[in-house]
């Protein structure tokens, strides 16, 4: 196949409907450039999940003598044999539990204590009369949910009980991080999905003025005999190349974002959520579930090419 | 090399159809004129024999071949032995003549070497060898018939087919146009020309297959227009 006169259609085809091609990348690089963000809080998502997963549980206090929360669940002093069983058996009843495991006073001190030694504040632990003690440190049991969404079924169950101090449930701050970027996440990918479709109807609009441009050409080309993959090549390398340039541009915008949006300012300030990595980002060029960038981009345009040339190129 | 058996086509919506129960046989280096009023199927025909249409029923035989039953990727190949003249020329405006040509070889894969032996050889041939950089609308209809026909032959097709060729030529042009079919038709290319120029059937007395309302109605090998004209 004589390529040169592919490569010289195609550069004046690319010439001849220049403001198109421009629209197309320009929509194309937008669209895709919201898409790739969306990936991006995606995957923050879920890094920040498996991360923090352990903190996503929630943390069941249990009454100790002299019991600092003063609730009057703790009025009868440490928690008995008897209110612990009750306990135990609400959650496992419990549907919104995945499981649960029991940190005794010891296990939960020496837990505090290493971790004071970690962070040099060890002092309250030591000494004479220490201010911490094993007899003063909750026995706890620790619940892991189904899902961080739904807990207010066994916390409420819980709260009510006697033998329970304190419940410490850190969804809540964390529930609202995950809120504002599931928000950020479909926003943007409602955003991306609108210029999209917009992109797919400018490239069919292009297609239809190329293909009016050309028809001499591809009439003659038809009747001497063009294959009708050599007839479609202009067309799709013309679309081929405008999504080269939506997806080079698109990718270099999130590359930037990730470079100075997270890694020079957001993981700067936001010290406690671990962030989206380089991985990610190539993930988001890439990924097949949800698809990437550079699988979106030349998708959105070849495919409408191809079912409209074998319209307009059909033998 | 062509061959109708009964074929019937009928384009969409009501009325008779544009071809009824044809049957012809047209053989390896024949020269055929394929006369007829207007709308009695000349371009109906030819089109068939290019695979532009398939018949409605009945079967259509090239160079051996049953192409209404082929498929559509094969098209091309059988296009390429094919050529192709119609009578608005159809020549690219913002082409040589000489990239006019060698257009036909270029979107079918042949080299560069050999499109650079082939094109000046044909234009010769047509007899513009000296014509090779003007643009088309530097040549008369005459000359840019010679290009479309040269663009037709240039692949050196088993079959030519000519739509009215001559159709907006004065008569001496066309005498021009109708001896070079004959040299392209010396050469082995069987010839089918679909013609209302009854003066040029006369004059250059050839097979003549008539059509009317679709169906055949004379087919003499060597014949004049018809006494209706
Ligand atoms: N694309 C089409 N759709 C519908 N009807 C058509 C089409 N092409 C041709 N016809 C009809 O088919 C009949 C035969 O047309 P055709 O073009 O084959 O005639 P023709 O002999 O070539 O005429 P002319 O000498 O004017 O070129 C006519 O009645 C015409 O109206
Ligand atoms: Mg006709």
């Amino acid at each position: 196949m004589q390529l040169r006169y592919v490569f010289t259609e195609l550069r004046t085809g690319l010439r001849r409907n220049l403001s198109m091609h421009l629209a197309v990348i320009l929509t194309l690089f937008v669209s895709l450039s919201l898409a790739g963000i969306g990936i991006l809080v995606q995957r923050e998502a879920t890094v920040a999940r498996d991360s923090l997963g352990d903190e996503l549980k929630i943390l069941v206090n249990l009454c100790t003598d002299d019991d600092p929360s003063h609730s009057p669940n703790c009025a009868s002093g440490e928690v008995t044999a008897d209110q612990q069983q009750r306990i135990e058996k609400e959650i496992a009843d419990s549907d919104e539990v995945a499981s649960s495991a029991f940190q005794s006073k010891q296990e939960g001190y020496d837990r505090a204590y290493e971790q004071a030694q970690r962070n040099n504040t060890q002092a309250a632990f030591e000494g004479p009369d220490p201010v911490v003690t094993v007899e003063r440190w909750p026995a706890a049991y620790w619940v892991t949910l189904k899902t961080p969404e739904r807990a207010d079924g066994i916390i409420s169950a819980l709260e009510g009980l006697d033998g329970v101090s304190v419940i410490k449930d850190q969804r809540k701050a964390l529930g609202q991080i995950f809120g504002i970027m599931t928000v950020l996440k479909y926003g943007s990918w409602i955003g991306a999905g609108f210029l999209l479709f917009a992109a797919l109807l400018q490239v069919t609009n292009t297609i239809r003025l190329a293909a009016l441009a050309r028809r001499r050409e591809i009439a003659i080309m038809r009747l001497v005999g063009a294959s009708t993959l050599y007839i479609a090549l202009p067309f799709l390398l013309e679309a081929l190349v405008a999504a080269v340039v939506g997806v080079a541009l698109a990718a270099g915008v999130l590359a930037a974002f990730q470079y100075w949006g997270v890694e020079k300012a957001l993981s700067d300030h936001v010290q406690f959520l671990p962030w989206v990595d380089w991985g990610d980002y190539t993930q988001a060029l890439i990924g097949l579930f949800p698809p990437g960038i550079v699988i979106l981009g030349p998708a959105l345009t070849l495919i409408p090419t191809l079912l409209l040339t074998r319209k307009y190129v059909k033998v | 090399m062509i061959r109708f058996e009964k074929v019937t086509k009928r384009y969409p919506g009501p009325g008779r159809p544009a071809l009824d129960q044809v049957t012809l046989d047209i053989d390896k280096g024949e020269f055929v004129y394929l006369v007829g009023t207007s709308g009695s199927g000349k371009s109906t025909a030819l089109r068939l024999v290019l695979r532009e249409l398939r018949p409605t029923t009945g079967r259509v035989h090239v160079a051996g071949k049953e192409i209404n039953r082929m498929a559509g990727w094969k098209v091309p190949r059988l296009r390429r032995q094919i050529g192709t003249v119609f009578q608005d020329f159809r020549l690219l405006p913002n082409k040589t003549v000489t990239e006019n040509v060698a257009f036909a070889q270029q979107v079918i894969g042949k080299s560069r070497r050999e499109i650079g032996k082939v094109v000046p050889e044909t234009l010769e041939l047509v007899g513009l060898k000296d014509k090779g950089d003007r643009m088309p609308d530097e040549l008369s209809g005459g000359e840019q018939q010679r290009v479309a026909i040269a663009r037709a032959f240039v692949n050196r097709p088993m079959i030519l087919i000519a739509d009215e060729p001559t159709g907006n030529l004065d008569p001496a042009t066309s005498a021009g146009i109708m001896n070079l079919l004959g040299d392209i038709n010396q050469t082995g290319t069987t010839v089918v020309m679909a013609t209302h120029d009854h003066g040029i059937v006369d004059q250059f007395t050839k097979r003549v297959i008539e059509l009317d309302h679709g169906k055949v109605v004379r087919d003499e090998a060597s014949g004049s227009y018809g006494f209706q004209h």
